[in-house]
């Protein structure tokens, strides 16, 4: 029984240092963008007019929103309402846990199926933003679009890992995972 | 036959005064009932001007209408349709809006698999200045707050700064100095109260006329009997297209009035800005500018098969030859 | 077709399944139900156009600076001073928390940063000194709110700019009932642990020496709201670009503090985007359930139940707050906001509403939704910064708040000066 959950545990590990990675990365995106923004408001009183950075700010929450996803998913964030499970045995809680990460997949999986036309189809017509920077989307629309395909693959391991936890009864680890313990770290 | 209709700005005169009646009320009732209509606007749904068309070709819904210039993102050559300052009368627009209407339809039926019904305006975009401006030549060094590629551009060429500032800032950012001249609508620069931080109307179309497309999704078109085809083009016109061009003319004169205190004002109090109309010297400006900066750049966009359709169509109502190399 | 969504959205929550997924799925079911067309197919373009967007971008920036002042120490260190100042009050550090919340409010943008701020502060406090925890986190969950209310505000900025209303004038009349509001929840806190002591702690007296030393520590903030709101009016930045100059002139001063590492701004970083990304999957899920409910028809028999009831202005005003009331317990307060505002705002101002101060009573309502079970994104942020207890506490907690904000909801309905005069006099 050792060798298959210490696999379950090097894969989890793995995609926590993934996942930790691109929170950072996203961070610096917002750093980024917040410089971005300095600078034009500074270049704008010198009176030289750049006037990219409210477009391009729009991109960075863009993928930043869809990159952090599961960065979140990771570290247990998304809001869930947990009145009723509060109060269920551990079982109870597994149960409810993996209808949870199954309903997060499931969605995710359509979020990235239904969102890959709209790339596609800036592809198909070379569009480009009605700007003076006339960006190019497939740009900005690819960094976003990937985000949402990795929270859908991620999830998808979520949902494999957690049942291959269950069926080992391994209720712990599964709660570690996919629990609801939404704890922002409080030693500061 | 139940149409799903997602209708242009919800807060301005357009889909108020000619859109919602004319899709809600006249067609169902000119059908005899054959045709019911579920309407919304696209501001309600949540989804930006620039999705109407893409959301459309999809057929998320079955008739969908907004501003073409939001819509040039996925079709450059579109921007044909509204080049600023060529078209200065709502007759001339109009006339502007009728020579480009098969390219408007042959684009729409290529990039969102539509067929275009009908083409209204807005009202033409003026500038509003706060200190004298007498001719455009005075704008040079200016801060501009305008809108669209090609109206920006064209401040560029002209020496003036484009600045971003969105709708209801335009006061305190003309107050305070943060701008000098805005561009908009001259009904909706008169009841968001812009005359009270400017002095000066340039009754010029900088921002062009801002066209509103009105298409209908391709396959649901198609699956339509030829004479509820027929109705619908028919009706479309006379009821909904021919009322908002003449009243695009008249509704313009009214706003004039009411933002320099000379003539009717039916809309309210009356303000007292200084009308600066348009001189010779100025449209000839312009055209220079079009033909030597803005309009070579867009055909670079388009590309030169749909510039040549222009020139041929457009170009030779409002006056105006894109050189081609 | 409101009853069938209602209950599933009541069903999928007690399911646990994270807010955002159920406001996705209620979209789908709509779709598929009470839809003839298929709206799914303009899922992604909904979901690129909502997150998009260079309004929302605020977001990101408040919470950052939320977490820059809290892990450059910052945030303890006005905690502290205010607790100097405040605590002889019966309920003793309760006002300490809604000094701060008001003060993080005036440089924060957002409720949910607002409230997580000092909420990391004052929790482990709560818990050393023995605190009834319900009234404790209601006070930082409620006092959370006032984040949209008193300047700068995320919520007041997607109302201006859906509404085209002046955002500065907006932000100069949420000013006064926002203070207003904070002055009314530390009386009620008095009152509450008046009568009945063990809610609060002990009262705690400090020296007027310790007082006026500990004023220092509240320059950081004040510099930060002058720099923030100063930027806006002095013309040089717009609302959303002044959240990018608090988080520059935050990081300057915590690093004048010293409070910078690597380590901090890793955290800060990670964490910015972790409760970015947990805000934005329940707006841009909202997005979706909007667009299905309009597509079919929702909003359409939203509007004419409101037209048809034929009612005097203020008959029509009292409908739309108790629907706010109602829908506020279930609908995320942004999607809220973007969903019924072009429905709402053209009818009130039709009927010789102001929009500015209508701004400023919805964002009373919304304060209210941020508070209010089962969907109550400050309970959450609150509940997941304690170690230990129930969500049901803090909702308890909230409880004497939401009756503040329902008597100020009656003050700008009875007095509409009270929002209004500070931005009609300049
Ligand atoms: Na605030
Ligand atoms: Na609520």
């Amino acid at each position: 029984m050792g060798e298959p959950s210490a696999v379950i545990a090097l894969l989890i590990a793995r995609l926590r240092r993934i996942n930790s990675l691109i929170g950072f990365i996203a961070g610096l995106v917002l750093v980024a963008c917040v410089i971005l923004i300095l600078a034009d408001i500074i270049l704008r009183e010198a009176g030289i007019s750049f006037g990219g950075a409210e477009e391009i700010s729009g991109y960075v929450m863009a993928g930043v929103a869809s990159w952090g996803m599961s960065y979140a998913l990771g570290e247990l964030a998304h809001v869930r309402i947990d009145l009723i499970r509060l109060r269920l045995q551990q079982r109870g809680r597994a149960l409810l846990d993996l209808i949870a990460i199954v309903a997060l997949a499931a969605t995710a999986v359509v979020i990235a199926v239904q969102s890959w036309p709209v790339l596609a189809k800036t592809i198909e017509r070379g569009s480009s933003a009605n700007t003076v920077l006339a960006t190019p989307l497939w740009i900005p629309q690819s960094i976003w679009l990937s985000g949402w395909i990795w929270f859908a693959v991620f999830s998808c391991v979520l949902v494999i890992l957690t049942l291959a936890l269950l069926v080992k009864g391994r209720f712990d680890e599964a709660d570690a995972l996919v629990g609801a313990r939404s704890e922002v770290e409080l030693e500061s | 036959e139940e149409l799903s209709v997602v209708g242009s700005w919800s807060s301005l005169p357009l889909d108020k005064q000619f859109e919602q009646p004319f899709w809600t009320k006249e067609l169902p009732k000119a059908s005899n009932g054959e045709i019911t209509v579920q309407m919304t606007t696209h501001d309600q749904m949540g989804i930006s001007g620039g999705d109407v068309f893409r959301i459309l070709s999809d057929g998320v819904f079955d008739v969908g209408m907004t501003v073409g210039d939001y819509a040039v993102g996925d079709a450059p050559e579109l921007e044909g349709l509204d080049v600023p300052l060529v078209a200065t009368t709502a007759a001339e627009a109009e006339a502007m809006v009728d020579a480009a209407r098969p390219m408007v339809d042959d684009i729409f039926k290529e990039r969102f698999n539509s067929r275009v019904l009908a083409i209204a305006p807005y009202p033409p975009q003026v500038v509003f200045c706060k200190g004298d401006v007498k001719s455009l030549a005075d704008l040079k060094d200016k801060k501009v707050r305008g809108s669209g590629r090609m109206t920006t551009k064209f401040l560029q060429a002209l020496g003036a700064n484009g600045v971003n500032v969105a709708f209801s800032e335009v006061p305190g950012a003309l107050e305070r100095g943060v701008i000098d001249c805005a561009v908009t609508g001259a009904g909706s620069g008169y009841s968001a109260g812009w005359y009270e931080v400017s002095d000066h109307l340039f009754a010029i179309p900088l921002g062009g006329w801002d066209p509103v497309v009105t298409a209908m999704n391709m396959d649901k078109w198609d699956s339509l009997s030829p004479d509820l085809q027929k109705l619908i083009t028919t009706e479309v016109k006379t009821k909904f297209e021919e009322p908002a061009w003449a009243a695009a003319a008249g509704a313009y004169e009214t706003d004039i009035a009411c933002l320099t205190g000379k003539g009717d004002c039916p809309l309210g109090k009356p303000a007292n800005m200084t009308l600066v109309e348009p001189s010779d010297a100025d449209l000839a400006k312009a055209k220079e500018i079009l033909t030597t900066v803005v309009l070579p750049e867009w055909g670079e966009r388009a590309g030169a098969e749909w510039v040549k359709r222009w020139n041929d169509s457009v170009g030779k109502t409002v006056g105006v030859t894109v050189p081609l190399n | 077709m409101i009853y069938a969504v209602t209950a599933s959205l009541l069903g999928f929550l007690a399911l646990s399944i994270p807010v955002g997924i159920v406001l996705f799925l209620l979209g789908f079911g709509v779709d598929q139900f009470f839809s003839p067309f298929p709206l799914i197919r303009g899922l992604g373009q909904v979901v690129w156009s909502s997150s998009n967007s260079s309004t929302l971008i605020a977001i990101p920036f408040f919470v950052l600076l939320g977490e820059i002042l809290v892990r450059g120490g910052i945030a303890e260190r006005t905690y502290e001073a205010l607790d100097k100042w405040f605590s002889w009050l019966p309920g003793g550090l309760i006002h300490a928390n809604i000094g701060t919340a008001t003060m993080f409010s005036a440089t924060s943008g957002s409720s949910v940063a607002t409230a997580a701020t000092v909420a990391t502060v004052a929790m482990p406090q709560a818990e050393k000194l023995g605190y009834d925890p319900r009234l404790f986190s209601g006070a930082i969950a409620a006092g959370g709110t006032l984040g949209i209310m008193i300047p700068p505000s995320i919520n007041l900025i997607v109302y201006g700019f859906l509404t085209e209303t002046s955002i500065p004038r907006l932000f100069l009349a949420g000013l006064v009932p926002g203070l207003m509001m904070a002055v009314a929840f530390m009386v009620m806190t008095a009152i509450l642990c008046k009568i009945k002591p063990t809610l609060g702690g002990s009262s705690r007296s400090f020296s007027w020496d310790e007082r006026f030393a500990s004023l220092r520590h509240l320059v950081p903030i004040v510099v930060l709201f002058l720099v923030v709101i100063g930027s806006i009016y002095a013309g040089w930045a717009t609302p959303t670009e002044s959240a990018a100059v608090g988080v520059a002139i935050a990081f300057l001063i915590a690093a004048f503090n010293r409070g910078v590492s690597k380590e901090m701004i890793h955290t800060c970083l990670q964490g910015t985007v972790r409760i970015t990304a947990m805000i934005m999957l329940v707006i841009i899920g909202a997005y979706f359930l909007n667009f299905s409910l309009t597509a079919a028809g929702l909003g359409r028999e939203l509007k004419e139940m409101l037209v048809g009831l034929d009612l005097s202005p203020m008959g029509t005003l009292m409908v739309i707050i108790g629907l706010y009331i109602v829908l506020g317990f279930f609908i995320e307060t942004l999607s809220l906001m973007v969903a019924t505002i072009p429905i709402v705002v053209p009818i009130m101002t039709g009927m010789g509403f102001d929009k500015v101060w209508f701004g400023i009573l919805l964002i009373v309502l919304i304060e209210m939704a941020l508070i209010t079970p089962p969907v109550g994104l400050n309970l959450y942020v609150v509940q997941s910064a304690r170690k230990a207890g129930r969500l049901s506490e803090v909702m308890v907690g909230t409880l004497p708040f939401v009756l503040v904000m329902v008597a100020m909801i009656a003050l700008l309905v009875a007095v509409p000066s009270v929002a209004l005069f500070l931005p009609d006099y300049f």
